[in-house]
């Protein structure tokens, strides 16, 4: 049973990591959105989902790659990486910016009930992902290979590929610099201050709205960050892709402690590490069975998760 | 266009043919017009395969009209988008509209299972070209179709083994994975691969598993087959998590065989996989092409297009209704008893005659092998 563990425990660790990663970023929406909002922004799996087609879209028909042409390499790689990347937040952070703008600005400004918005969310990710499964005609869609998938090293039996060190190095990075500018900028300080007190924040002459949309703009680009690692490793995507990853990544902030940033972070590499684990363990089909018992048992003796709720707990 | 929509208008078009929309204008007093239906996924992901179908359907009426110059043959097309939910809204319209004399299909085996009770309470006769989930055509399940439904197809009983004899061809004491997508189709053809392998000669079976067909991140599955040691990689499941899966396998360096079922036999499987996709093996079914070219030029001057998947199945149930048509069947219960004591010739040169539970007793599985990203035909697996 553990023979598999055993004999790849460092492949499977690092694969793990690098799911992690991705898991982290994409948890990084929900848990700004509820770090500030207190609602769950249901639409961040299709932000997510929208966020590979940039990436896609970019390589595919801006650089016009094929299935078929050979990697690119030296400054052209980078090149693609790079705009991909950045085409990836983009899409992502607009469409989380839409979101925000039509699920939750008008009805919070009417001050309508807390169910209301999480519906309005639910019916916009219905959208979103329809809006995708016509324009996709239902197909999945296969991202041409942009970076070659060289093996730079072996590590006590594990190959250390390029995409997944590129990966893991890079969603690490975008995620400290997200984490100092919630720290450190005038303008997360002011997230924080609409997280702890939203009344006290606006006298103090915090400009909410501005504040919510930025909000939902830097979890959008977290996530649109994820949908570009996703695509670097997997090479493939579908308009119900979102739901999956959503679920899992929404499971990691959950067992991280929703609303806290470092939280998102331990909780997405422990999702990551754990699935995979899990699935060479037990079988595969054990893998959803286990990440959601491990789930319920932290939430039992931390009902906030790991790492507790927010930087700021209190809040009436 | 949207599946639900394409639903509904599906609905719509069964509903407007119950209501009797479809009544017959008589060109002329000798030309005499019946209807057969064709049910299967017309649109949606799955549409692909249905059009392929209903294509050899239309092109078998083409041969049968020219031959016959005073039967019109209308064919009423049912979109069930190879969904079950689908199915069971679609078929009540069907099975009300009492012109429809049989029905080419449906397609897949869970749309079949959902529309069967409605087809069942009018005695309307089925054959499938397709369909080939073994609890279909077994009386003691639950999912049985008898006495209206038939298929010439072969089961997934007979496609088990097929796969397991032309993944392991000419690997030396062949060491096989086998693993599945959790789906209602896969998880029993697993188990026939499984006892197909214990029949061929040096292969053993070091290993299996079991995931979700909304994996992409195949790194576990990948990490037991390195351990196991496996040669052989067989997957029974859909070709675009067979895409996903082949690239990851690639990537990490094995360079064990690849082979999966009929579910991943998709021209669209080597378009996603790209070079990852070179010498995978696939069973399916041959098309015309595969019983002479001749036939498949014929097919394409008539129809515009090339034959597609199970054109040969969908031509010959296609025919067997056609003929109980010419042989004056011409309600629902004769052409019922008609069908069941069918015997004639498939155009693969097979005979075809149902046994008492709506099987065939011959299964045509190719094998097909990915050369520069196309599936290439390697002839039917003996």
């Amino acid at each position: 049973m553990f023979a598999v563990l055993i004999d790849q425990f460092w492949s499977l660790t690092i694969a793990g990591v690098a799911l992690g990663f991705i898991y982290v970023l994409i948890s990084l929406g929900y848990t700004m959105v509820y770090g500030v909002l207190r609602m769950i922004n249901f639409a961040n799996s299709e932000i997510f989902m929208w966020g590979t087609f940039g990436t896609v879209i970019t390589s595919r028909d801006i650089f016009n790659y094929t299935q078929t042409s050979e990697p690119a390499t030296g400054g052209k790689l980078a090149l693609v990486l790079v705009s991909s990347l950045l085409m990836s937040m983009l899409v992502a952070g607009l469409t989380a910016i839409f979101v925000e703008l039509v699920a939750y600005r008008r009805l919070r400004m009417k001050g309508t009930n807390r169910l209301a918005t999480l519906i309005s969310a639910i019916g916009i990710s219905i959208a979103l992902q329809e809006v995708m499964r016509l324009l996709t005609d239902s197909r999945p869609v296969g991202s041409p290979r942009i970076l070659e998938k060289i093996i730079l090293t072996e590590v006590w039996g594990a190959n250390i590929r390029l995409d997944t060190v590129i990966t893991i190095i890079a969603a690490a990075l975008i995620f400290f610099v997200l984490e100092r500018f919630i720290k450190l900028s005038r303008m997360g300080k002011a997230i924080r201050a609409v997280s702890m007190n939203e009344d006290a924040a606006k006298l103090m002459g915090v400009n909410l709205n501005r504040v919510i949309t930025t909000t939902f703009l830097v979890g959008g680009l977290a996530t649109g960050a994820a949908g570009f690692f996703y695509i670097t490793v997997f090479e493939y995507t579908k308009f119900n892709i979102g739901f999956t990853m959503g679920m899992a990544a929404f499971t990691a902030a959950v067992l991280g402690g929703i609303g806290n940033i470092r939280g998102a972070f331990y909780g997405g590499l422990s999702l990551g590490l754990l699935e995979v684990y899990a699935s060479a363990v037990l079988g595969t089909q054990w893998k959803a069975v286990t990440v959601f018992i491990v789930l319920v048992l932290v939430l039992l003796f931390k009902p906030n998760g790991l790492f507790g709720e927010a930087v700021q707990t209190t809040r009436a | 266009m949207n599946k639900k929509i394409k639903g509904s208008l599906a609905v719509v078009t069964a509903a407007a043919v119950a209501f009797g929309l479809s009544s017959v204008p008589a060109a002329s007093a000798a030309v005499k017009t019946y209807t057969i239906g064709y049910q299967g996924p017309l649109s949606g992901g799955e549409a692909s395969t249905g059009i392929d179908e209903q294509n050899a359907v239309k092109y078998a009426i083409k041969l049968f009209e020219a031959k016959n110059k005073n039967i019109k043959i209308k064919l009423v097309s049912i979109d069930d988008q190879g969904d079950p939910a689908v199915a069971g809204t679609v078929a009540p319209g069907v099975a009300s509209n009492k012109s429809v004399l049989g029905v080419v299909g449906p397609a897949y085996s869970g749309a079949t299972i959902a529309s069967l009770p409605y087809y069942k309470s009018v005695n309307m006769a089925l054959i499938s070209p397709s369909a080939t989930r073994v609890s279909l055509t077994d009386p003691t399940s639950p999912d049985f179709g008898g006495p209206i439904f038939h298929r010439v197809v072969g089961k997934d009983d007979l496609q088990g083994p097929a796969l397991a004899k032309y993944a392991t061809a000419g690997v030396k004491d062949a060491k096989v994975f086998v693993f599945d997508d959790q789906s209602a189709y896969a998880v029993p053809l697993r188990g026939y691969v499984e006892g197909g392998l214990k029949k061929v000669a040096g292969a053993t079976l070091v290993g299996g598993d079991s995931v979700p067909n909304t994996t992409t991140d195949f790194s576990p599955t990948i990490a037991k087959i390195k351990t196991s040691g496996a040669t052989v990689v067989i997957y029974t499941g859909y070709y675009s998590q067979a895409a996903v899966f082949i690239k990851q396998l690639r990537d990490s360096g094995s360079k064990a065989v690849f082979a999966g079922g009929d579910g991943v036999f998709n021209q669209e499987f080597p378009k996603l996989a790209g070079a990852a996709a070179e010498g995978s093996k696939v069973t399916g079914v041959g098309g015309l092409a595969g019983i002479s070219a001749k036939l498949e030029a014929d097919f394409k001057k008539q129809m515009g297009v090339s034959s597609g998947v199970y054109s040969v199945e969908s031509f010959d149930a296609a025919n067997i209704l056609l003929a109980g048509i010419k042989a004056g069947k011409t309600t629902r219960s004769s052409m019922l008893a008609y069908v069941k004591a069918y015997n004639g010739k498939s155009i693969s040169g097979n005979t075809i005659k149902f046994n008492a539970n709506g099987d065939i007793s011959y299964g045509l599985f190719a094998g097909f092998t990915t050369k520069n990203g196309v599936l290439v035909n390697t002839g039917i697996v003996k």
